[in-house]
């Protein structure tokens, strides 16, 4: 597994605390990918058949499945070891970040936009939907201001998020926005976007791979979190890449109708609420000019699974605090996007694989003959196909 | 602006129990903070080993500096496995040994055929 890239802002460690990150990585690689590739077996040759002995049936549903599994001691062992792992990703990261400060802000505070810009709104109002829960039980979530020009919530995603995925989405943590640009170039190789907008970009690791991809075009990035806003701006200058940071809610944004020819998202709507969903997708449809193209990668629709595995990916909606996650994975993004306002004729989705973790010709063959997988697509490390869908206007 | 910064949770609320006796969960959460800690010592002798093979001497200022290259990490990564492989064995061995009620009625009838005298 590579190690992170290290710009200018990143915060690490000493000797022993990058250790522990970077064992904290195996770990939870190990519960992953080792112990949770157990479940299944679990599930089919001691949980099934103790429940249909009980209930003289299977069990209906994922909600049966989970209350069943969380009886059996290998669901409570490797539940209880995803949730503490979880916790020490950010706990092996914190003491570092905690020690930087407050020099780390006022560092921040010194970077003059020579390649981008940031412009900050401190009457955008954090949703309920991030307010009331700190997501994946980080600490204080993106947007928690714990100082004056605060950026620790963004350290602290840069390098947990990292910790967490154990490098497996490479040294920039940028595996599914990479994928997605490079698919969107493969596949669509006449469009050529000249403006480009991201929804939820918290510190821009999902945008740069756009600058990248279409280096003639304008990149622009909003998300409601300033500290994690602050912090990308600056880690974007660090790499010298131009992108355009805003502080704007994405269910109400303050551009122009018909101003970009792309606009997408990336792992955004499984975080935000029921209400939330389609005025984002409305004001999608809105801000593209005609022709213009909307992509979002997502967790995978439930209606695609089975029910095992619809309980295995929806455990994070009840143990890693993951208020909507189960919700929106029961939506059907075709429906939701066509009540936007979109053509159903203009809807397209599709499961790409990722691409440092699939052989070229998969992902070339992904691109000339698109299809949704049916199983369990979005887990880090354990599937390398990411559900993407989106429309053009 | 040089106020101290802490970070700590806003809205995570309890950390979820899923054993009937919380110890357990505790338990759990210790052990895994201490094969944490036994990995990073483990780093630490390396670090020491590697600096003593390079330079034939060491100071506490070269081990806080040392950060691995990408094969050193790599060897590590690899012994990290091995060591969580061998520490959680346990759990593997509940998985790999699960057999299904039939299997489990195929072997009492082993057990009582061998109890025939
Ligand atoms: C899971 S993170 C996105 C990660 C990022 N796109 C990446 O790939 O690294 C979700 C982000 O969406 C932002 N967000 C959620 N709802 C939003 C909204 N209504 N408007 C703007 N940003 C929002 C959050 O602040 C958070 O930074």
């Amino acid at each position: 597994m590579p190690l992170q890239h290290e710009h200018e802002f990143l915060v690490t460690g000493s000797h022993d605390e990058m250790n522990r990150q970077h064992y904290v990585s195996r770990l939870r690689m190990h519960i992953l990918n080792q112990i949770g590739a157990g479940m299944r077996g679990v599930y089919e040759n001691r949980v099934k058949p103790k429940f249909k002995q009980t209930n003289g049936r299977v069990p209906k549903n994922e909600h049966e499945i989970r209350k069943a599994m969380l009886a059996d001691s290998y669901g409570k062992t490797w539940s209880t070891m995803m949730v503490n792992c979880q916790d020490m990703v950010w706990e092996s990261v914190r003491p570092a970040i905690e020690r930087a400060q407050p020099g780390l802000n006022e560092k921040v505070s010194r970077v003059k936009a020579t390649h981008g810009s940031i412009v900050l709104n401190s009457d955008v109002k954090v949703p309920r939907y991030l307010a009331g829960a700190d997501i994946h039980r980080m600490p204080g979530n993106y947007h928690t201001e714990r100082a004056t020009d605060d950026v620790t919530q963004g350290a602290l995603y840069d390098r947990g998020r990292f910790v967490y995925n154990g490098g497996a989405a490479g040294p920039f943590a940028d595996g599914i926005p990479r994928t997605m640009a490079a698919y969107i170039k493969a596949r669509w190789p006449d469009f050529k976007p000249k403006k480009i907008l991201e929804l939820g970009c918290t510190i821009g690791t999902s945008t740069v791979p756009f600058v990248d991809a279409f280096p003639d075009a304008e990149v622009h990035a909003i998300d409601v979190s300033a500290p994690s806003l602050r912090y990308g701006h600056a880690r974007a200058e660090a790499l010298g890449k131009p992108i355009h940071f805003h502080q704007m809610d994405a269910e109400a944004l303050d551009f122009e109708d018909q101003s970009f020819d792309l606009v997408y998202s990336c792992i955004i709507f499984h975080e935000t609420s029921r209400k939330a969903y389609p005025k984002i997708l409305e004001e999608c449809k809105r801000i593209l000019k005609p022709g213009g193209q909307m992509i979002h990668t997502e967790l995978t629709p439930v209606a695609n699974m089975d029910d095992f595995d619809a309980f295995y990916i929806d455990w994070d909606a009840y143990y890693n605090n993951e208020p909507f996650y189960q919700t929106y994975t029961s939506l059907d993004p075709e429906e939701w996007v066509t009540k936007a306002g979109f053509e159903p004729s203009k809807f397209f989705q599709a499961s790409i694989p990722d691409l440092d973790r699939s052989p070229p010709d998969v992902f070339a063959g992904a691109v000339r003959n698109p299809t949704v997988a049916d199983r369990k697509a979005a887990r880090v490390g354990e599937s390398a196909k990411w559900y993407t869908y989106g429309a053009w206007k | 602006m040089s106020d101290k910064i802490k970070i700590t949770p806003v809205n995570r609320g309890k950390r979820p129990a899923f054993f009937d006796d919380p110890a357990i969960d505790q338990l759990m959460a210790i052990v895994m903070s201490m094969s944490a800690e036994m990995s990073v010592l483990y780093d630490r002798v390396d670090t020491i080993e590697r600096l003593l093979d390079n330079k034939g001497t060491l100071s506490r200022d070269d081990i806080e500096a040392f950060r691995p290259d990408q094969d050193t990490e790599d060897e590590r990564n690899v012994r990290r496995n091995e060591y969580i492989a061998r520490l959680f064995r346990i759990i593997h061995e509940e998985r790999e040994s699960l057999v299904s009620h039939d299997k489990m009625d195929e072997y009492n009838e082993l057990m009582d055929e061998l109890a025939k005298p």
